[in-house]
């Protein structure tokens, strides 16, 4: 049986961590509200990119070219694919960073199977220093970018695997990151970035009229807009990871400060029990010490 | 008198949406004014000053790097990577003018082309 001060000790400690989580928790309920806004921001300039995009490719299509530009076109046989993951730069946010993690070597196996060969790039401490721990090499590690994304420096990230794929050292882009649901739930993401799926590009909005083009060149216009859209899906990535992450830390934390104050109680009623067990003691050595002297 | 819409998106949100008499774009291929009803056009920007005429015949300045414009059905769109405008209100232009013009530098774009831009951003700072 501890002893009394002991237990009080435990109390006291499990106390502080508690007020601890619960601050943290209030920090990232702010933080993921800035993040969040700036998700919404963002989503409209991808509405409209997209709508541009879809405008020149089904002005190509109309006069009879078929799209057979670099970024559309899709390789059957791939023999080299970029995996780009997005992880968190801290822990404590629950299974944030291992869900990605996961999903990636899943897709490791995948292509390992298939004699793939694949090139990581990883963004973000937790997932690189994890496969630096079981030694799968990386092509690319940044580490300080998926705390505080801008949009210069996720463009600046993905044009160096832009430049690979156009010079055809890489078939495939793929983007994997933890992305945003809703306050209680993150989901896996997994996108292709390159080649860009041109069916899912459809939007309502495709204009009737013909256009004209400046540089008129649809190629040299085409490609400049895919790559200024592969900017845009980065940096969204690294949004929605943002978004997510904060939103498994402070359900992480919600649960460590409730964790915190069950053991809180189960130690009261310890200690309580201790306070009268000594009690309990202390009289009966007392009765027992005046029983002897009659 | 005739009117077009105009909207301005970066990543960072819509910097402007309204309803404009005219527009001259910073093109690719040297500056262009817009009038209502233009033929459909597609373009690349440079980086350089968006000036626009607004319903109310106000002049609006928006610094722009790189981007592009699409015409369509009385429309304009551009897509930039990064807009400064500059609001006529007390105060707020001096700060904007620098804004806008660090923009413009570190925008990679040929002296000229800069020295331009940064002009005529002063002589609405007087």
């Amino acid at each position: 049986m501890a002893s009394l001060k002991d237990i009080q000790r435990k109390i006291g400690s499990v106390k502080n961590t508690q007020k601890t989580t619960r601050a943290m928790k209030l920090v990232s309920s702010a933080k993921l509200n800035r993040t969040k806004e700036l998700a919404e921001q963002s989503k409209v300039y991808a509405a409209k990119i997209t709508e541009m995009i879809q405008d020149i490719a089904s002005n190509i299509s109309k006069h009879g070219e078929s799209l057979d530009n670099i970024f559309f076109k899709e390789i059957k046989n791939p023999k080299t694919v970029d995996i780009i993951f997005v992880t968190a730069d801290k822990g404590l946010c629950g299974g944030f960073n291992s869900q990605t993690i996961k999903r990636v070597n899943v897709l490791l196996e995948k292509y390992a199977t298939e004699g793939v060969k694949v090139r990581l790039r990883a963004i973000g401490k937790k997932g690189i220093s994890y496969f630096k721990f079981n030694n799968i090499e990386m092509l690319q590690e940044i580490s300080d970018l998926s705390a505080s994304p801008t949009y210069e420096r996720a463009a600046e990230f993905i044009s160096e695997t832009v430049e690979d794929y156009i010079r055809g050292s890489t078939d495939k882009i793929i983007i994997v990151h933890n992305g945003y649901v809703n306050m209680i739930t993150q989901e896996v993401r997994e996108e292709q970035a390159v080649p860009v799926d041109a069916s899912a590009l459809t939007t309502d909005a495709v204009s009737t009229s013909e256009l004209e083009l400046e540089p008129d060149d649809d190629d040299t216009l085409l490609e400049a807009l895919v790559k200024r859209y592969l900017e845009y899906v980065m940096y969204y990535a690294l949004i929605d990871s943002l978004a997510a992450e904060h939103s498994a830390r402070m359900q992480a934390m919600e649960s460590a400060t409730n964790n915190a104050k069950e053991m809180v109680d189960k130690l009261s009623v310890q200690y309580n029990k201790a306070r009268q067990e000594s009690i309990t003691t202390e009289l009966i050595e007392i009765i027992s010490g005046v029983e002897s002297m009659k | 008198m005739k009117t077009m819409k105009l909207e301005i998106v970066t990543p960072a949100g819509v910097i402007y949406d309204g309803d404009i008499k005219q527009v001259t774009l910073p093109g690719e291929q040297g500056e262009f004014g817009v009038l209502p009803e233009h033929a459909s056009l597609v373009s690349l920007l440079n980086a350089g000053v968006i000036d626009i005429e607004t319903q109310g015949g106000k002049s609006v300045l928006v610094a722009i790097n790189s981007g592009y414009v699409k015409i369509d059905e009385n429309k304009a769109l551009c897509i930039v990577d990064g807009a400064v405008a500059l609001n006529d209100e007390e105060g707020e232009i001096t700060s904007n003018i620098e804004a806008a013009k660090d923009l413009l530098k570190s925008a990679e774009v040929s002296s000229s082309t800069l020295a331009a831009a940064v002009n005529k951003l002063d002589s609405v700072g007087r």
